[in-house]
């Protein structure tokens, strides 16, 4: 009897203490159905490997012997949900860098530390190390882009779309290069019951 | 004393939730010292509370809605988001609050806000995105309202339909260049006002001019813009090549408490008179005080919600089922003390005490919100700084905040303190006393 007393009380109070799992960071966990880190790094991934899978890049370095240099430029939440643009930038700039076929400068809110941390070696840095100003690599070409979505929602279920829309704009002319989309479509179903 | 023993462990029970109780009389205590209080002063002593996890949401709308009048944009966010998710997760329903509820009061059910506030935190948090600059973030709020909004309503009733979160998702859009999405939200919001028999605030038939005309490249003989000429009596008001709008948003006062009423229903079943407990609004003394702003021609805001009263349609929508749980309970209670009288008076006795204990209305609510929102909109040259006259305190030039077209601001009759969009570091509030007028 004992025995079963015991059993029943660590079932208990089990479900009262936190616990952690340690989980690849690959991982995909869907638990509300919003948008994720998973969802950002696969979107990230697919539309970087179909941008450096079309001719610009190749066009470019052919016409001038080098690699194109690309900054990151606006990508706008115009989606239901309060999405971390940050990570999502972060995971196409690191695709884009690991891919050896780019060249990344500095965006528009970076580079005014860096000229900061320039004019201070201008001043405090020794000769044989410091780094000039003007001397800074001009981008080729400006991704921008934004997230959309669709919501249709009825009584405990919801259907969300979101549409992932990058362009990438050559900044001699403006000509835009190549224009990416990535679908996403997630049925959730919300519980009706809870304890 | 076999029955003492028997009917303590309830009793004590029952003296817990009795003063669980205390924190939604609590907190309305202090809903009802705000406006004498402040804000500031009323958020210290809210920070004092422990709520039940239960009261967890109505303490954070509260203390976000705090929050925001005090100028911490990022706390308030951070509440009203928590507040959101809870209030989300609580549309499952829940075995056991449901047996606590028709067992005891309904108190003992999670908090999950009325239509009206559903709606309205997303209302706070656009706001709170838009004086921490973020366009975009107030926009996610006002797509999410709209959601909420079609889930809430049917086609015949405009309940948690606010024209006041319409108009405010409309003028995110129009100060995003959406015009065509801007001018469906001003129309719902002069479809809801309509629908409630309520006057058209001159901000909103502004922007229903202004927009209807600007998204048909100022074609006067556009069919829209024509009948809001002939209903409002006047042509667009367009600003100039050196003008732009401040869209002044202001909340008056601070909404009603619930208290609690005992009825008396008669049941056919029992052949008996049971008392029920019932929330209830007391009937509402509020008269909206305008804001005067402008510089030279004074423009005055006028009311495009009446939480007051939005807040007394959502009570009287929940009544039937709220009266259906209590009286089911009250017979419940009811057959418990006579059965508790057969075993001996004391416990019969004793019986009824736990009933009339445990027997209290849910008088919670979100009622730190303001008991109106006004609007006023009105043009300006891009260098004229625009007075508040009852606040003696001056919103500076649209240039000056680094905007070519539109200038959003909210002021409150709480305290002295103004937010703006774009948000500009010289705000601060003046010296003062709160709610001087």
């Amino acid at each position: 009897m004992k025995i079963w007393v015991v059993i029943l009380a660590a079932l208990l109070f089990s479900g009262c203490s936190t616990s952690v799992k340690r989980v690849d960071s690959d991982t995909t966990i869907d638990l509300s159905g919003a948008w994720n880190d998973s969802d950002s790094r696969l979107v990230a991934q697919e539309m970087i490997q179909d941008a450096l899978s079309r001719p610009w890049s190749t066009d470019f370095t052919t016409r001038t012997g080098r690699r194109p240099a690309v900054i990151v430029g606006t990508v706008r939440n115009l989606s239901h949900e309060h999405i971390n643009l940050k990570t999502f930038v972060a995971d196409m700039e690191r695709e884009l860098v690991n891919s050896g076929r780019v060249d990344f400068v500095a965006s528009k809110d970076e580079r005014g530390e860096i000229r900061d941390e320039r004019l201070d070696q201008d001043l405090n840095a020794r000769d044989d190390t410091r780094n000039a100003a003007g001397q800074e690599l001009g981008a080729d070409f400006m991704l921008t882009g934004q997230i959309n979505t669709i919501i249709d929602a009825e009584g405990k279920q919801q259907v969300r779309f979101y549409q992932v829309d990058l362009t990438l704009i050559s900044m001699a002319d403006n000509r835009k290069v190549w224009l990416g989309q990535k679908k996403i479509k997630k049925l959730i179903k919300n519980p009706s019951i809870r304890y | 004393m076999y029955l003492l023993r028997f009917l303590a462990t309830p009793m004590v029970v029952l003296c817990l939730l009795y003063l669980q109780g205390c924190t939604s009389w609590q907190i309305n205590q202090l809903s009802a010292e705000l406006p004498t209080l402040g804000p500031e002063k009323t958020l210290g002593k809210l920070e004092k509370i422990d709520p039940p996890d239960r009261d967890r949401s109505q303490y954070l709308l509260n203390r976000g809605l705090l929050k925001f009048y005090t100028g911490d944009l990022a706390g308030s966010r951070q509440d009203l988001e928590q507040a959101k998710t809870i209030m989300k997760s609580l549309k499952a329903v829940s075995l056991s609050e449901n047996f606590g509820a028709l067992t005891t009061n309904e108190t003992l059910r999670s908090y999950g806000g009325t239509p009206s506030e559903q709606v309205l935190v997303h209302a706070m948090l656009a706001m709170g995105y838009l004086f921490s600059g973020d366009l975009d973030g107030a926009r996610v709020e006002m797509l999410q309202a709209d959601v909420t909004m079609s889930q809430l309503g049917d086609t015949e009733s405009v309940s948690g339909q606010l024209a006041s979160v319409r108009f405010l998702a409309g003028l995110i859009y129009e100060m995003n260049g959406e015009l065509d999405d801007a001018m469906i939200s001003y129309r719902r919001a002069y479809q809801i006002i309509r629908a409630r028999e309520e006057k058209v605030p001159e901000a909103l038939a502004t922007s229903l001019l202004n927009v209807s005309l600007r998204r048909n490249n100022e074609n006067l003989n556009d069919e829209e813009y024509q009948r809001y000429v002939s209903e409002f009596g006047r042509e667009a008001s367009l600003p100039g090549a050196h003008e732009g709008e401040w869209i002044v948003f202001y909340h008056d006062g601070v909404v009603s408490n619930k208290t609690e009423t005992r009825l008396s229903v008669f049941d056919s079943n029992l052949e008996a008179q049971i008392s029920v407990v019932m929330p209830h609004y007391p009937q509402s003394r509020y008269q909206a005080r305008q804001l005067s702003i402008g510089a030279g021609d004074l423009k005055r805001t006028e009311v495009i919600e009446m939480i007051e009263q939005r807040a007394r349609e959502d009570l009287a929508d929940q009544s039937a089922k709220t009266m259906a749980a209590a009286t089911v309970r009250a017979v419940t209670k009811y057959q418990m003390v006579r059965k508790a009288r057969e075993s001996g008076e004391l416990g019969g006795f004793l019986a009824n005490i736990a009933g009339l204990i445990s027997e209290q209305a849910d008088v919670r609510s979100w009622n730190m919100l303001p008991s109106s929102i006004q609007v006023a909109r009105l043009v300006t040259p891009l260098d004229a700084s625009v007075g508040i006259v009852a606040k003696n305190v001056e919103l500076p030039a649209l240039n000056k905040l680094g905007s070519r077209h539109y200038g959003v601001a909210l002021v409150t009759s709480l305290n002295n303190r103004l937010l703006s969009y774009p948000p500009y570091e010289g705000l601060e509030p003046i010296e003062g006393q709160p709610n001087e007028q």
